[in-house]
């Protein structure tokens, strides 16, 4: 199993979930954070941490969003690793749980 | 659920201890771990893993969801590639690992028989001797079924000391380095005793969870380096890891610790390693014997021994193995001798047998006490004095017990002492150091799991193990109201 950012960390982007996870297995594209498949350790912790409730189990995930799950597993490929929490994107509050958000994502 | 604070806030690392973080590169790690039985039901594992659970094991288990007997709600399930190629052919290794309905079977028991809450003055820290033990990380690679840690691992609610409840939460460096620091500068002001509690200097710190070896190596190396800068002299590591993923302990991992220990040649680590089962590292053949090795010795799993060799060509690095003596997993002489006999010729000391708990869902994972000195005491028949290191220990609530002797022959004269008696020795007070070597015989109760079961038949008790009632310490978790009184205070009352 593995946890995986969903949609509305789109344009968000608050990264308390990197300061709370045990093995550093976040990434960071230009506008979302994702999770790589293989590094999270299932601990669970980034859940409630994510101030936009972005996070899911895998099996948890909302049937809607499941081309999250190879988002995150290719992106995690590309992207930077991301260690230390810092300021969320300008604009995070007002993007919060706008819907349809995927279409901004930049790769 | 409460959201975890980042472990490194109102923390602010030595020059020596940014300098050191610079240079710590963080390993890649797949453990390919499967979590949940969902998975299993839904075949959405690899294909060479459906078969770990039969089609009625699964049934029986998911019948359970939602109940008070739900096995998943008690401890998730979890495993690793690694630990799953290795139980696939031993039946210790998948009760080990695999849930069973078993397990919620019979509730008895106390929630926190060993009161371990009540030493707690710091989020995720347990003060107990001159050690402190603290919660670094709230998983491991893989999940025993009879862990005890359970509430942590699961995140369940437990009730603070200010009547809320909420999960157990992690340490935090900047909170545990405060307190450490704070504990000793009351110390040395008050020529090596706590002038409340009587206790020593904090010299040693035990991380634990949680597995530690689940962190990066660059959250390893903070805590390592602000535990040393706070003054402690021994770090010990709790980890399974070596049984679950031994590939952890990886080139990245060991060139992080060797930068740590020239930056901080004075700082002993002690890794605590636990396996519970020789399967766990010796490899198989086809008819399932272990594998003599023509000079001596078995042969271990490759990555196994790989990991072990590398840690043990530090000198700075000492290896203890401990491990509980459970039902269906390691009860067995045999099993224990090879594997006391092989972790010794592999550098590995034996440390400590451990009776298991009297907590709520362990009753299918408990062995009598007396059984389980019998077990041990059998494995060690035909070890040389070396490999018999490991003794029994039970977790009294005043502190860290051995189960030194059994015997069968009665005690003339002594009501009681019919059938004989088990000889009980303190080896740490838990709150302070002058009770060590105090013995306590009760008379043979074969079916005692815990204390409170020798409470008719205490013969001598110069331990003060019985002192009260120990009934109600089994069960004092249940009763007890830590709303009125804080930890701290407990503590204090306790040494006072």
């Amino acid at each position: 199993m593995t946890f995986v950012v969903g949609e509305n960390c789109i344009l968000c982007k608050h990264t308390d979930c990197v300061a709370v996870c045990p093995t550093n297995c976040f990434y960071e594209g230009p506008n979302m954070l994702v999770i790589h498949p293989d590094e999270c350790i299932d601990c669970k912790l980034c859940v409630p941490a994510c101030p936009v409730d972005a996070i899911y189990a895998d099996d948890d995930l909302p049937k809607d969003q499941h081309e999250f799950l190879s988002i995150n597993a290719e992106m995690a490929q590309i992207w930077p690793n991301i260690s230390k929490q810092k300021a969320p994107l300008e604009g995070a509050e007002q993007w919060n749980s706008i819907p349809k958000k995927r279409d901004l994502l930049k790769r | 659920m409460a959201a975890a604070q980042p472990i490194a806030s109102n923390y602010t690392p030595t020059s020596r201890a940014t300098e050191l973080l610079k240079t710590v590169a963080n390993g890649k790690y797949n453990r390919q771990i499967i979590t949940g039985l969902t998975k299993f039901m839904d075949g959405n594992v690899p294909d060479d893993m459906r078969a770990f659970y039969t089609s009625e094991e699964l049934r029986s288990l998911v019948a359970l969801r939602g109940t008070q007997r739900d096995v998943e709600a008690r401890m998730p399930v979890k495993v690793t590639r690694h630990y799953f190629e290795l139980a696939k052919t031993s039946h210790a290794l998948q009760t080990l690992v695999k849930a069973s309905p078993k397990e919620t079977n019979d509730l008895g028991g106390a929630p926190d028989p060993g009161k371990q809450m009540d030493y707690s003055p710091v989020e995720g820290l347990i003060h107990k001797y001159e050690l402190g033990l603290i919660y670094v990380a709230s998983t491991c690679s893989a999940h025993c079924r009879f862990c005890y840690r359970e509430e942590l691992i699961a995140q369940k609610e437990v009730e603070r000391p200010d009547g809320t409840f909420a999960p157990k939460g992690l340490a935090q460096v900047g909170e545990i380095v405060a307190y450490i620091q704070e504990h000793n500068r009351i110390v040395a002001a008050n020529g090596g005793r706590h002038p409340k509690t009587g206790r020593e200097k904090l010299r040693e710190i035990l991380m634990s969870g949680g597995d530690p070896m689940v962190l990066s190596n660059t959250n390893i190396a903070t805590w390592w380096s602000a535990l040393a800068d706070a003054g402690i002299e021994s770090i010990r590591l709790g980890t399974k890891e070596l049984a679950f993923f031994p590939d952890r302990f990886d080139e990245s991992f060991f060139d992080m610790a060797d930068k740590f220990h020239t930056a901080y040649p004075d700082t002993n680590i002690r890794l605590m390693i636990h396996f519970n089962h020789p399967d766990e590292f010796l490899e198989r053949d086809a008819s399932g014997n272990y594998i003599p090795e023509p000079r001596g010795g078995l042969k271990w799993v490759p990555a196994t021994k790989r990991a072990i060799e590398a840690i043990g060509r530090r000198a700075w690095i000492s290896i203890d193995n401990q491990a509980p003596i459970i039902n269906g997993i390691n009860n067995d002489p045999d099993a224990l001798r090879i594997m006391q006999r092989e972790l010794r010729r592999n550098k590995v000391e034996n440390h400590y047998f451990f009776c298991g708990r009297d907590i709520i869902g362990h009753k299918a994972f408990n062995v009598p006490i007396e059984e389980a000195w019998r077990i041990l005491n059998e494995s060690q028949k035909g070890l040389s004095g070396v490999e018999t290191h490991a003794r029994l220990s039970i977790t009294h609530y005043k502190g860290k017990t051995e189960v030194s002797a059994v015997t069968n022959d009665p005690l003339p004269g002594v009501p009681g002492g019919e059938n004989g008696f088990v000889v009980l020795k303190l080896l740490r007070s838990a709150a302070s150091a002058p009770d060590r070597g105090k013995v306590c015989l009760v008379g043979r109760n074969p079916r005692a799991i815990w204390f409170s079961d020798y409470d008719d038949r205490v013969l001598y008790d110069e331990a003060g193990l019985f002192k009260g009632s120990s009934k109600a310490t089994a069960q004092y978790g249940q009763e007890r109201s830590p709303a009125l009184v804080s930890p701290m205070e407990r503590v204090k009352q306790e040494a006072i």
